[in-house]
């Protein structure tokens, strides 16, 4: 007994020692974790970024094999919790130049947009265009300016680890005055950094309508984490969409002329539209 | 007989175990050889990089994203007539997804500083001057872009026709689109934006006063850093973490490898307890057995490392021409990481033969000669 307590005593031990180890940040992140209304309010508020300029490179390819299309993007946003305004506008490769679309969002009314094609065709958007793929991708009109976060219903509904880094679950459901073709929206929000690993949106019919997956993690020019780099997919469709950004610029000035539909049918290159 | 002789028939005799052992090691120190060529290879790319364009200190205010922070071109006139400082020059280097090739370093320089002197026109020719709307290529980009003299290269909503295709000295400097510094700010919508500020010192320049003149442009500019170029690579966390990676991965790799020579040893030495026997009984002393043992261990983990370093050497040729890497950096192959290399197999296999060298040297020659 004498000899055998020490040993046990040490087990012990060493078994406190090494579940403080294993068990204490997930402890922390537990304490830290907010409620999900809480959570859901700073990543909304982070979507609302202010003015921004955006380079990305728009992949899409077929799940089938074959060339893929390659875009570059020049992005100009301006978020705030008022009014959303967004202009996609093609920069390369030389032959799709110009191609651009607009979109508008203010309060509780339903998103507006046009859309610019070469040679020099000036099209609004229809509601039902909203739910069409931007530049053949497998990203929709409307998922750019859906903010799920500010969505009525919030809940968490659990935890996962996504690329060996702990998430909550949040699950956003629109209420009465939020608009979307998504019932649901589970997003899987590494706490630390505040930002979605994973975003899967169901239909009304309980399918996957769209899962969004963060591949790269990198911090912008204000010196935020941000998902760098996104993969869209489609269940049972037959592309995978890949957005890589590779700059960005916050603070930008940008007029009310800037996010007009005429403005899409010239292509302002970052010089002048950083003023 | 010698004992070598002994060693290896030993080796010999059993050619599918001693194979597949050598298969084992070989993997292990080829990714030894891939990993850390790799780490190794990108610092040195990029002390090769600043050696060649003749930078001694670098000036940047590196918070923030992949790249330094843009900062007023302004600094630049106030770094430059501080004491020590031979010339000064402004860099707007930016990491751009360019047309669609994979992320590449696009370098705005100013014009006529000294980072311009050190490219070796390959084909066309330089720009004429600072404001000229041209471009040259490092010679990997020009591969990796598939691009000639005469072809436009887009750098965000501008056209810049490609002007001359050179040879950097370096393979930061290949892999580089180049351009004056007043074109790359316009492209970038940068006016007036640089990131980098080049200095190079008077010649005998020493580290008190280099440390001194860091100390003065923190003054200056008290957001940024200024670093002697031999200590940027050392310093930057990113190439700590891939040393500290390349490294960690390997030493599992030659953990896997130990394990592998001591089981094939062990089994050696419990297959052939009744030679043992007959040798000690012949009159070799226990010591001797044990050498045996160890030699033995010691080739099997010397042909392991050969084999390796060639498997490795392949393996980095290969890695070298991947997309992602092409034009980035150049993996180091040279003889320091080869003769680690082949010296960790050599430990390796010492370190794996001293427990069955010691059961070896255990057995009594009486029982061992009785099975």
């Amino acid at each position: 007994m004498n000899t055998a307590f020490p040993h046990f005593r040490q087990l012990i031990l060493q078994m406190a020692f090494f579940g403080t180890l294993v068990f204490a940040p997930q402890i922390r992140a537990q304490e830290a974790t907010p409620n999900a209304k809480d959570l859901a309010a700073k990543l909304s508020a982070n979507l609302q970024d202010g003015s921004a300029l955006i380079r990305l490179k728009l992949e899409t390819t077929p799940v089938a094999g074959g060339p893929k299309t390659t875009l570059q993007l020049q992005v100009k946003s301006r978020r705030t919790k008022a009014a959303t305004d967004i202009i996609y506008q093609v920069l390369w490769p030389k032959e799709r130049k110009g191609e651009a679309f607009l979109l508008h969002k203010s309060g509780d009314n339903s998103p507006t947009g046009s859309v610019f094609t070469l040679p020099d065709s000036l099209q609004p958007l229809s509601a039902s265009q909203m739910k069409e793929g931007i530049f053949g991708s497998d990203l929709t009109y409307a998922d750019l300016l859906e903010n799920f976060f500010s969505w009525e219903h919030q809940a968490l509904v659990g935890e996962e680890i996504i690329d060996r880094v702990p998430c909550q679950i949040l699950e956003s459901k629109p209420g009465g005055d939020d608009r979307s073709i998504y019932t649901k929206v589970r997003s899987w929000v590494d706490t630390k950094r505040m930002i979605p690993l994973k975003v899967e949106k169901y239909l009304a019919s309980g399918q996957l309508g769209r899962q969004v997956t963060t591949t790269r993690v990198a911090k912008d020019d204000t010196d935020r984490p941000v998902p760098a780099s996104v993969m869209v997919q489609r269940p049972g469709q037959t592309s995978v969409t890949e957005l890589e950004g590779s700059n960005s610029k916050h603070d930008v000035t940008f007029t009310d002329s800037d996010f007009t539909a005429e403005a899409l049918r010239k292509l302002i290159p970052a010089t002048s539209a950083a003023k | 007989m010698t004992l070598f002789t002994i060693v290896v028939r030993g080796l010999i005799r059993r050619p599918v175990r001693t194979g597949l052992t050598l298969v084992g090691i070989s993997i292990g120190i080829a990714a030894v050889i891939a990993l850390v060529g790799m780490a190794w290879g990108y610092e040195k790319s990029m002390v090769r990089h600043l050696d060649v364009m003749g930078i001694d200190v670098v000036v940047s205010n590196m918070s923030g994203g992949i790249m330094p922070k843009v900062y007023d071109a302004s600094l630049e006139e106030k770094i430059g007539k501080l004491p020590r400082v031979k010339e000064s020059t402004s860099v707007l280097m930016q990491m751009l997804s360019v047309e669609d090739a994979p992320m590449m370093m696009v370098s705005g320089r100013e014009w006529a500083g000294f980072t311009w002197s050190q490219l070796k026109v390959v084909e066309g020719r330089m720009p004429k001057d600072g404001s000229e709307n041209a471009l040259v290529l490092g010679r990997l980009a020009a591969e990796v872009l598939k691009k000639k003299v005469g072809d436009t290269v887009q750098i965000d909503a501008m056209e810049i026709p490609v002007v001359g295709i050179v040879d950097g000295n370096a393979v930061v400097e290949n892999g580089a689109i180049i351009l004056s510094l007043s074109v790359m700010q316009e492209a970038t919508g940068n006016q007036g934006k640089v990131n980098f500020i080049d200095l190079q010192l008077v010649p005998d320049t020493t580290k008190a006063q280099t440390d001194e003149l860091c100390k003065q442009i923190k003054e200056i500019f008290p957001e940024g850093r200024a670093m002697v170029a031999s200590e940027v690579v050392g310093t930057s966390q990113g190439f700590r973490i891939a040393r500290a990676m390349s490294w960690s991965t390997s030493l599992l790799a030659i953990i896997v490898g130990v394990l592998g020579v001591m089981n094939t040893m062990l089994m050696t030495v419990f297959e052939r307890t009744h030679e043992i026997g007959i040798l000690l009984a012949v009159g070799w002393k226990r010591r001797r057995i044990v050498y045996m043992v160890l030699w033995e261990s010691a080739l099997l983990g010397f042909l392991g490392g050969v084999a390796g370093v060639t498997l490795g050497a392949i393996g980095l040729k290969i890695l070298e021409t991947t997309p992602a890497i092409r034009g980035l950096l150049e993996p180091d192959l040279g003889p320091q990481l080869i003769f680690i290399s082949v010296g960790i197999a050599v430990v390796v296999g010492v370190v794996s033969g001293l427990y069955p060298a010691w059961r070896s040297s255990r057995l009594s020659p009486s029982l061992a000669m009785n099975g």
